[in-house]
């Protein structure tokens, strides 16, 4: 303890004491003038001490991080580019669609725009509005952690994690209870729309989504939950709530919106026939180039 | 004040100059700045004392430049580089702040 109480006590260098008392005793002022040369060259020095160690132990901007940046800004101009055109592409679809009812209209054919209308709504073309539920997934708390021992025949995964098989199976479970539109995350799913996974991120159409997952689910909230809870995809859900604490949410809605996909393109058209007001719908006679 | 001027005038030819310093130098740039802090803030409590010296400022600072990477180049040899910078930063560390401390005195009574 004595080095601290002495560093603690007397942390001037006893040397200005002692020089301070040789002064004296000589009979001359205890202190000299600050003004010197030696001192003035001296502090000069720490001066550009100073400088030196603040100007190169700065962290240097390396080739990397320089890298980094430019794909950073890259990907947020391309990003931001992506969701103007995205938002162009959605008026122009309205646009589309209500040219065409008026096209239909005038053509004189009746019972053709409604037809169209029921089209796209069963391709996925149509935002919709109506009652249904969302079901909320997400991973389990411990999962963020790692602590979760679990094991799930699911490699390069971290069980708790949502998967894509799992999102496809509740999916598909939903499909069958009778939903009528489904939309993750606020991407609508059509019948060509593929959930898969890219690493750890779950690709809905190609884009990646964030957790938590929301499905929006259009259709009567009481009977698909009838149907899906003892249905294999429900069992298989209340599983991965129970064992591997997955989070699961059930919310019955009176006015929910799906949007529509934007990214549907025309695979198959065919004449109509001429008696057409009345007769049924043509079938798809071939591909047509897109 | 006109080691104050001499200290900004240092300031200025750094970042003027901006020299490049050699990769063997860059581990004891920060010991010693921290060193030369040590000596800058006695030699501030010594003029505030009445009792500064030039001669012993300029040793002081020397020695404690000097002292300190020495010890980092031993630690460095001997392998327990990091622990010796640690020990030395911690007593230097404590005498600027009690040196800073005795000038807080000195300047506002308080």
């Amino acid at each position: 303890m004595t080095l601290l109480t002495s560093m603690l006590e007397r942390p001037l260098d006893p040397g200005y004491q002692a020089a301070a008392d040789r002064r004296r005793a000589a009979g001359r002022l205890p202190a000299t003038s600050t003004r010197t040369p030696i001192v003035l060259v001296m502090v000069v020095l720490t001066g550009f001490l100073f400088a030196v160690g603040a100007r190169s132990l700065r962290p240097q901007p390396t080739a990397a991080s320089a890298a980094k940046a430019q794909l950073v800004q890259r990907i947020e101009a391309l990003q931001a580019r992506s969701s103007a055109s995205t938002a162009r592409l959605a008026a122009l679809t309205g646009e589309v669609q209500s040219l065409e009812a008026l096209s239909l209209r005038q053509s004189g054919a009746g019972g053709l725009e409604s037809r169209s209308r029921s089209l796209a709504v069963q391709a996925g073309a149509a935002a919709l509005a109506g009652p249904g539920l969302t079901l909320t997934l997400d991973d389990s708390p411990q999962s963020a952690a790692g602590a979760d021992a679990g094991s799930r025949p699911s490699s390069g995964f971290s069980s708790g994690r949502v998967s894509s098989t799992d999102l496809q199976i509740v999916v598909n479970g939903l499909w069958a209870a009778g939903a009528e539109a489904i939309s993750v995350n606020g991407h609508r799913l059509t019948s060509t729309a593929a959930i898969r996974f890219a690493g750890q991120a779950i690709i809905v159409d190609f884009r990646p989504l964030a957790r938590p997952y929301v499905l929006t689910v259009l259709g009567d909230a009481d009977r698909i939950r009838r149907v899906f809870d003892p249905a294999f995809a429900g069992v298989y859900l209340s599983q991965l709530h129970q064992a591997l604490k997955i989070q699961v949410g059930w919310a019955p809605g009176s006015s929910l919106t799906v949007p529509g996909d934007p990214s549907l393109r025309l695979s198959f058209a065919a004449p109509l026939r001429r008696d057409v007001g009345s007769a049924p719908g043509p079938s798809p006679t071939g591909p047509a180039t897109p | 004040m006109i080691p104050a001027l001499g200290l900004l005038l240092g300031l200025a030819l750094g970042l003027l100059l901006n020299p490049s310093v050699p990769l063997w130098l860059q581990p004891y740039l920060p010991i010693a700045i921290v060193a030369a802090l040590d000596a800058v803030f006695g030699g501030v409590r010594a003029v505030l004392d009445g009792i500064f010296n030039d001669k012993v400022f300029v040793v002081s600072f020397l020695s404690n430049v000097v002292v300190a990477a020495l010890i980092v180049f031993l630690g460095d040899q001997l392998g327990v580089g990091s622990q010796l910078s640690t020990g030395v930063v911690v007593v230097l560390g404590v005498r600027i702040f009690s040196n800073v401390a005795s000038i807080r005195r000195h300047l506002f009574r308080a």
